[in-house]
């Protein structure tokens, strides 16, 4: 008897998991339009363009996640692990994993030597673009099955923040990792709503609804991402109807267009990419403070804003994007031609200054360093652009070749990583622990550090606010505009949240995400 | 026949030498670091050397290119950089919408540009004349990203006739042909231009030839002459432009691609060389070299059949 109701219950269970299963697949298609010529590497640990980001988003999970549509590191949830602890010192972090959870492809459940894998990956240089991110990490180890334990060598800002569904923080199926090898870039396999069926070089790649999903079957059944680098055939496509969700230009008349068009709404959302000129203080002109002040007094942030548009644009006002964790206003120095002028002159300038500049050629960049060059040259700076294509530009910046550096980032929202990567002087150009310091800035090396090591958030918000004064009194770079991301879809688009922000850089698609 | 053909393509071989070096020699001396772009803008010195170990881009230059040419004689052209996939498959995942894009180009730019070129010439500084040189001027003038902007806004998004996304099912003859028209109208218009002027050109010179003065004193047709003696006496600079624009179309068909959203060769090189994949770039470019050569090799034998003496020399 007991057998019988045994074989009964598997039998339904079957049945119920198989009618998921294919109500998931034959669900309605969401076609989404990016603008790329293709995907480069599906790997999520190597994901670091926009269009990698995105896509990988919607197949992987991170230990813990944020909250669809929103990037708040307040509001981080468990994802793969139900629960966590840390140890007083918060140097020991236990996480406990869901049971049950499913690999695409058949890998089988998610257990903790994957998460041990995955975090070891995604902590080695050779296996991944994020792996200096891990650097407190001591050991990852799996207590049991479902228990995995992480030490850290000293404090971190936010551990969370690294094993979130973020860059490195992406789990991974060790077998299909090892199986795969040098395959796993294009045939990666995780644990999201959605798996990857197939990449079309240069057309598209075609996701298929993971019905098995933990947090229940999608109710898309499939996802069509089309690399489309056209803007115009991108947004004509969009408004033929063969696109339900477009990715969307940072600009006020794109903006204003297409929120004519009908059934259309379009999502302005955080992150904000903060846009800094980079001086380079240790090198003629901008070694002499009052050229680096003369530089700041010509900006005019609100011109800025009114020229890439005020819905998709706002003012900066420190060295850090606002809304991150640690973020504090700083009073910035005024817009003043006339106090430049004569700062300039002050400096042994008295009739303007030259500075050669290397500058990308991607459109958006361009154009907003064109309207600086103007701001500029009203207060007596000419910017001579030396204009090379944008490869040749991160490279060339990157040898310090340009005293100003225009530099426009989104990172994790907490201080620390931004002030880390552009203002610490481990990170200055042509070092071995280079990133993007490009000022040469140090003088706030010791409050970044003695923040990234606290385990008091008040003290953390001191030395932060404490860095960015110091950083922005000695005018390591001058804060222009932060530029938010836009995407626009059809009114039968449902995301299933509030999409306010993303730090995939594009909207997620859940299991709750539906076309009506 | 085959013997000239044969002879043609082992010609060519100091020519594929000559262009895998300088491709070899150029995509290195551009500016711009493989590690960075597949890492990103937060890599550390330290991954990006590691990854130029791994991409064996740390080696030296000579054992680079000896490597690099030993594998694209024995027809391996490894895998790319970026997507670590091999560069034959990325390749032959795009060729054919390359080969539809390219012949369709072709044969709507002849099929309108020669008979269009003859007429003009045979109505020499005539209204028709006048009118089909205005027109091939707009066709030259016209970019692509113009004109087929154009043609989506009218036929796509107005009239509904095709689709935005070009990018075509290879398994469905239907849907390849129907993805095809827009793009191949547009290319081929440019290229019926380049041919109408040539045609015209080169049949008001052979019309104005004693041979077509005999001809006409002996009472041929003036269709016959027309079309078998002048248009087979000026037919050799046309299957010139003919050969030489096939060539173009190939490799410059990238914008096509771009605005009609299909997949080509064109859009894969412009994709390598933003993300410096030299590997991918390197594969690609014997391939485009492999296909002009042929292409010159089919034109020269045409020139044999067009005109013996030729094949004689």
């Amino acid at each position: 008897m007991k057998k019988t109701l045994r074989a009964a219950l598997l039998a339904t269970a079957f049945a119920v998991a198989g009618t998921a299963a294919a109500q998931a697949q034959s669900g309605p298609t969401l076609r989404v339009g990016m603008a790329a010529q293709d995907v480069g590497r599906l790997d999520p640990h190597f994901a670091v363009s926009t269009i990698d980001r995105v896509v990988v988003a919607w197949m992987f999970n991170g230990l813990v996640r944020f909250k669809p549509g929103s990037i708040d590191p307040a509001n981080i949830e468990p994802d793969l692990a139900e629960r966590w602890e840390s140890s007083p010192d918060g140097r020991t972090w236990t996480f406990h994993l869901r049971r049950g959870v499913q690999f695409h492809g058949g890998f089988g459940e998610l257990t903790a030597d994957d998460v041990v894998f995955s975090l070891q990956k995604a902590g080695t240089a050779a296996t991944s673009a994020f792996a200096a991110d891990f650097r407190a990490f001591q050991t990852v180890e799996a207590v049991d099955p479902y228990t995995v334990r992480i030490v850290l060598r000293e404090n971190v800002p936010s551990l969370l923040g690294i094993v979130t569904n973020y860059s490195g923080g992406y789990i991974v199926s060790r077998r299909a990792a090892e199986q795969r090898g040098q395959d796993f870039v294009r045939a990666p396999i995780g644990t999201g709503p959605f798996a990857l069926e197939r990449v079309t070089p240069n057309q598209s790649a075609e996701l298929t609804a993971n019905a098995q999903y933990f947090r229940g079957a999608p109710q898309i059944g499939r996802i069509s991402y089309r690399f489309i680098p056209s803007d115009a055939s991108r947004d004509l496509a969009f408004q033929n109807r063969e696109l339900d969700v477009n990715y969307g230009r940072a600009d006020q008349t794109w903006i204003n267009r297409t929120r004519q068009l009908p059934n259309t709404t379009v999502d302005v959302f955080e992150p904000g990419e903060l846009a800094i000129l980079n001086l380079n203080t240790v090198a003629p002109p901008f070694n002499d403070i009052r050229v680096r002040q003369a530089l700041a007094h010509a900006i005019n942030r609100a011109e800025l804003v009114r020229f890439r548009g005020q819905d998709v644009t706002r003012e900066a006002q420190s060295v850090v994007p606002r809304g991150y964790l640690g973020f504090a206003q700083q009073p910035l120095l005024p817009h003043d031609p006339n106090r430049a002028r004569q700062l300039l002159a002050e400096a042994g300038h008295p009739n303007g200054l030259t500075v050669r500049v290397i500058h990308t050629q991607l459109p958006e960049m361009l154009n907003m360093m064109q309207v600086v060059q103007q701001q500029l040259r009203r207060a007596g700076i000419t910017l001579d652009l030396q204009v090379v294509e944008h490869a040749t530009f991160h490279q060339q910046i990157r040898q310090d070749l340009s005293p100003l550096v225009y530099y426009s980032a989104a990172r994790f929202p907490v201080a620390d990583i931004y002030l880390t990567q552009f203002f610490h002087g481990r990170s200055i150009v042509k070092t071995p622990t280079a990133v993007t310091n490009f000022s040469h800035c140090n003088q706030a090396d010791a409050q970044i550090d003695a923040a990234r090591v606290s385990t008091d958030l008040n003290e953390q918000r001191r030395l932060w606010a404490e860095a960015q004064k110091i950083l922005t009194e000695n005018i390591c770079g001058v804060p222009l505009l932060e530029t938010l991301l836009v995407f626009a879809r059809r009114n039968n688009v449902e995301y299933g949240y509030d999409l306010q922000g993303s730090m995939s850089l594009g909207p997620l698609i859940t299991e709750q995400t539906r076309l009506r | 026949m085959v013997f000239f053909f044969v002879r043609r393509l082992l010609a060519a071989v100091p020519t594929l030498l000559a262009v895998l070096t300088l491709v070899f020699v150029i995509v290195r001396i551009v500016p711009g670091d493989p590690a960075l772009v597949i890492l990103g803008d937060q890599a550390t010195p330290e991954a990006a050397a590691a990854l130029r170990e791994r991409l064996g881009l740390d080696r030296p230059l000579w054992t680079q290119y000896v490597d690099f040419l030993t594998s694209a004689l024995t027809g391996d052209f490894g895998t790319s950089m970026v997507t670590g996939r091999p560069i034959l498959d990325e390749v032959a995942a795009v060729l054919p919408h390359t080969i539809d894009l390219t012949l369709a180009s072709m044969v709507f730019g002849t099929v309108v540009g020669v008979p269009v070129g003859i007429w003009a010439a045979l109505h020499r500084n005539r209204a028709i004349d006048v009118a089909a040189r205005i027109l091939s001027l707009l066709g030259l003038s016209f970019p692509v990203f113009v004109s087929g902007i154009f043609a989506l806004l009218l036929f796509s998004l107005h009239w509904r006739i095709f689709p935005v996304i070009g990018a075509a099912n290879l398994n469905d003859l239907g849907d390849r042909l129907h993805k095809l028209v827009l793009p191949t109208v547009t290319l081929g218009l440019i290229m019926a231009a380049y041919i109408t002027r040539v045609t015209r050109s080169a049949m008001l010179a052979s019309l104005s030839e004693d041979y077509i003065r005999t001809a006409r004193a002996k009472g041929v047709p003036w269709r016959r002459v027309v079309w078998v003696h002048g248009l087979r006496n000026a037919s050799i600079p046309i299957v010139t432009v003919v050969g030489l624009y096939v060539g173009i179309l190939i490799g410059n068909s990238v914008l096509t691609e771009i605005v009609f959203n299909r997949p080509g060769l064109g859009k894969v090189i412009v994709g390598a060389l933003n993300q410096r994949d030299y590997t991918m770039l390197q594969g690609l470019m014997v391939i485009y070299c492999f296909l002009i050569v042929v292409v010159n090799a089919v034109t020269d034998l045409l020139y044999g059949v067009l005109d013996p003496r030729v094949q004689a020399a």
